[in-house]
């Protein structure tokens, strides 16, 4: 039924008599854009923050949250998703929405601990119980016969830490000699029979359509494959050396500014780095920030030699322009 | 491929007719292994060919929310896209017409003696038959991020070149939206309907006395669950009829319009469902300078009343109807000139209640309109007098072939095809219309002694009046001259409409127009033209005869998409 004038302004009249007899409760609706296979963690993540902002403001906070791959989630935002807050793969896809789009201010990464990432993860390999082709490291996966299922790089975050993960195992054990790196990478492509656009769908075709002897995948993904998505069929496989995922957090200003979500969308984000917070992603298979729940949670995650994005690439925008724009060498190597 | 994998290795695995028979006649394990690691690798083939069919599918399905559209259909042809928010639309009318005058005097295309330009009323020629393109319009429009709405549709038909709309829409809310640019502003409702959707080829009288189009921003929105519309617009202000340029008001006041229209039974189950009432007006103040051009506005006064065969009948003093009647044989380099020229000089209002009624293949519209003008005469604003004119129409509409008629546009049932023996929708269409000016315009009198109006200018006619002739005690018609003026005009039209498709329509007219109070030739010509005649009284309203009646067939041939 059409709203009219009337109706509005009847209803505003009615409201604002009745607005005083009632109790100042109101609902809030929060968007929060993200990646793939964080459902399960934001699932339960919303609902401690709904309990939460009840009891500290009396509102009922909704929650609505979108999922995909992380370049797809930023561009989704860019072309005008209007999401309270972004929480994302990694910092280049965050950093698109101040460049792109103004939408965030530039020292977005500054606003919160650990340059904005409350959780972090890194990347494992998934095997087929009783690791029938012995898969132990990432130099197996070059080797013929291993099928490797990973997503895109161009449009996935996590394919884009799985690619950076397996370079850095190459460059270390090929002496930093780009070229055999590069034909490492090559190989290791060539056994990837199918990409999909997102960490989920990846596990998706791994675990429910059976292809593939090895999904390289979030160590959260892992683990939540291996526990509750076919209990007993997986086994995950820790390689040598593997890659300090940071996946970061912000509020989108405009966008909450705009629904008037600037306090609630701060304070969804704030309530990450809480001990709540913290143990809902430690229970996710996110590994937490927090000393105290990291060392709670600490033999759930298994030591890994990890390297780090600003350290091994020189920051995630220069990891971005060599890797994975357009003509870059992951354009460079699957074309081949 | 996929079905041929998945077949072949549905039927190794399930049917066991190459491994039992190979197990049970082959020792060599080895061979065994080699065959289900090749059974395992077709089957991998197989899932990932699945794979990727499903992936394709996605991010078809993906695409489609991202893709723009393209879209062609009767309504036009364009571009939208995948979230609908922006489209684009190129869209056109045209209109090729036909006009067939069987009686009548009545050509108004000729220049007087003395004149340049085209515009007075000879009553000794017929109009002259002829075949022309009435409407060339080509429109794009659109909408962006939404709620935003453009039009821009410009006239080539009918020897002009010219804007018609550009105007943009903001869809605020259905209640509330803004129109500002140049458009129909909301007032007549024979007016509202689109050129492509008229029933008749040309509008009624109404519509000679309501604005066509004006510039200026309008509020408008519908309320009441569709049930009751609303409008109101602050404009530069137009002349009867009047058609505003995009160039800036000639003067700083402003005209303000107003409409409300109901279809109180909108939703109902029963016969007043179609039903729908309004009433209409605009009121404004303006004030035209004594300058004029032949057919021009600056007299801020209309440039002429018409005939649906398109004949001016009716026109106020201005510089071509001296030439022809009461200034006859002046030549152009002398007459009354400004002294005598009629212009607006204060209040313009309109009023125009209005009804249409559609039910099953019937519709019905009727619409009245009374206009108080004043005017006055000269530079010195003499004679200043409000003038009532009134114009009123009924007109029905039966679709013989059932459609349901609408005020918008017919969609046939069976579109016109030959070979399939469909004949598209046929209408039938009847219409009375008539237009009365203000006895008060044909006022025969002067500007009075002491006014101040000096003689100069008619002291330089080729024919001076002898002695001591005053301009100011002349007598003369002071608004209309009734040799060059019909006082009413009332028309009968019959007509037929051939939809063949919703795109294309042929129209046939018949009409038949009776002229009262003058506009026709002189039974005599006592005063004019006597070079030195005693110019004490001009033309005598005695020595006119009404105008001729106007019968003409009018056919169109159109395309709108």
């Amino acid at each position: 039924m059409k709203k009219s004038l009337l109706t509005i302004a009847l209803l505003s009249a009615i409201y604002g008599i009745a607005a005083p007899l009632t109790a100042l409760a109101k609902d809030v609706n929060l968007l929060n854009v993200s990646y793939d296979p964080t459902r399960e963690l934001y699932q339960d993540f919303n609902k401690a923050f709904a309990a939460f902002w009840k009891t500290k403001t009396g509102d009922n906070v909704i929650v609505k949250t979108s999922h995909g791959g992380s370049g797809k989630q930023a561009r989704a935002i860019i072309d005008g998703l209007d999401a309270d807050v972004a929480t994302l793969a990694l910092a280049y896809d965050v950093d698109q929405l101040q460049e792109k789009a103004k939408l965030i201010p530039k020292d977005w990464q500054t606003r919160l601990q650990h340059n904005s990432s409350p959780y972090t993860s890194t990347i494992v390999f998934l095997v087929r119980k009783g690791n029938p082709k012995g898969i132990k490291d990432w130099d197996d996966l070059t080797k013929s016969g291993v099928s490797v299922i990973t997503p895109n790089p161009k449009t996935s975050g996590g394919a884009r830490w799985n690619y950076l993960a397996a370079w850095a195992y190459a460059q270390k054990h090929d002496g930093g000699d780009e070229t055999k790196t590069k034909e490492f990478i090559g190989k290791l492509f060539k056994n990837v029979p199918v990409l999909d656009t997102g960490a989920r769908g990846s596990t998706t075709t791994f675990v429910e359509r059976g292809i593939g002897d090895v999904l390289l995948a979030w160590e959260n993904e892992a683990f939540l494959a291996q526990k509750e998505l076919g209990v007993g069929k997986f086994e995950i496989v820790v390689p040598s050396l593997s890659i300090l995922a940071e996946p970061p957090v912000t509020v989108v200003d405009k966008f909450a500014k705009k629904h008037g979500n600037e306090a609630v969308a701060k304070a969804y984000l704030e309530y990450l780095y809480t001990e709540e917070g913290q143990e809902i992603a430690a229970k996710n298979y996110y590994r937490p920030t927090l000393a105290s729940v990291a060392k709670k949670y600490d033999a759930q995650f298994p030591k890994v030699n990890l390297v780090k994005i600003d350290e091994e690439f020189g920051g995630w925008q220069a990891a971005q322009k060599k890797h994975f724009s357009d003509g870059g060498t992951f354009d460079q190597i699957y074309q081949k | 491929m996929q079905f041929k994998f998945s077949k072949f290795a549905t039927v190794l695995i399930t049917s066991g007719i190459i491994s039992l028979p190979l197990a049970a006649h082959a020792n060599d394990s080895s061979e065994l292994e080699e065959l289900r690691a090749l059974v395992q690798q077709l089957d991998q083939q197989v899932k990932v060919l699945a794979r990727k069919g499903e992936i394709s599918e996605e991010e078809t399905a993906a695409a489609k929310k991202t893709n723009p559209v393209v879209k062609a259909s009767e309504k036009g042809f364009g571009l939208e896209s995948a979230d609908g928010k922006s489209v684009i639309k190129f869209r056109g009318l045209l209109q090729a017409d036909g006009r067939n005058f069987s009686s009548g005097k009545n050509l108004t295309s000729k220049a007087a003696s003395g004149a340049s330009t085209a515009g007075y009323l000879d009553n000794t020629e017929s109009a002259k038959d002829t075949a022309l393109l009435r409407r060339i319009r080509p429109t794009l429009e659109g909408t962006v991020y939404g709620k935003y709405d453009f039009r821009f549709t410009p006239e080539f038909g009918d020897g002009k070149s010219q804007v018609v709309d550009a105007y943009i829409d903001a869809r605020l809310d259905p209640a509330f939206k803004i129109r500002a640019g140049k458009y129909k502003p909301f007032v007549g409702l024979e007016r509202l309907q689109s050129g492509s959707d008229i029933k008749f080829l040309e509008r009624s009288y109404v519509s000679n006395i309501l604005p066509n189009r004006d510039v200026g921003i309008s509020a408008f929105g519908d309320v009441l669950d569709g049930k009751f519309s609303y409008a109101v617009g602050v404009h530069n202000g137009v002349t009867d009829g009047g058609d505003n340029v995009t160039s800036s008001d000639a003067n700083s006041d402003k005209d303000y319009a107003a409409r409300i229209f109901a279809t109180p039974f909108k939703d109902a189950d029963n016969a007043l469902a179609g039903l729908g009432v309004g009433i209409a007006g605009t009121y404004g103040k303006v004030t035209g300078t004594t300058k004029d051009t032949i057919n021009g506005s600056t007299t801020e006064l209309t440039s002429g009343y018409k005939t649906e065969g398109q004949q001016t009948f009716f026109k106020y003093v201005d510089s071509s109807v001296l030439r022809s009647g009461i200034g006859e044989g002046v030549s152009s380099t002398g007459g009354p000139g400004a002294s005598w020229l009629v212009h607006a000089d204060g209040k313009r209002s309109r009023f125009a209640p209005q009804a249409s009624y559609y039910y099953g293949p019937f519709g019905l519209i009727t619409e009245y309109v009374r206009e108080s003008q004043e005017v006055s005469v000269g530079a010195q604003n003499l004679k200043k007098t409000t003038l009532h004119n009134n114009a009123w129409q009924v007109a029905g509409t039966w679709l013989i072939t059932g459609e349901d008629a609408s005020f918008k546009g017919v969609k046939p049932k069976n579109n016109f095809d030959f070979d399939k023996r469909t004949w598209g929708a046929w209408e039938i269409v009847g219409r009375y219309s008539e237009l009365n000016i203000d006895n008060d315009a044909f006022t025969f009198g002067n500007l009075g002694a002491g006014t101040g109006v000096t003689a100069t200018a008619f002291n330089t006619l080729a024919y001076s009046p002898a002695g001591t002739a005053s301009l100011q005690t002349i007598n003369h018609y002071l608004y209309a001259d009734p040799k060059a003026s019909a006082k009413s005009a009332k028309t009968w039209t019959v007509g037929v409409n051939w939809y063949l498709n919703p795109e294309v329509k042929l129209a046939l007219n018949y009409e038949q127009t009776k002229f009262d109070g003058g506009g026709g030739d002189l039974t005599s010509s006592t005063g004019a033209g006597t070079t030195n005649a005693t110019f004490t009284d001009l033309i005598r309203n005695s020595t006119v005869r009404d105008r001729e009646d106007e019968r003409a067939i009018l056919a169109r041939f159109q395309v709108a998409f």
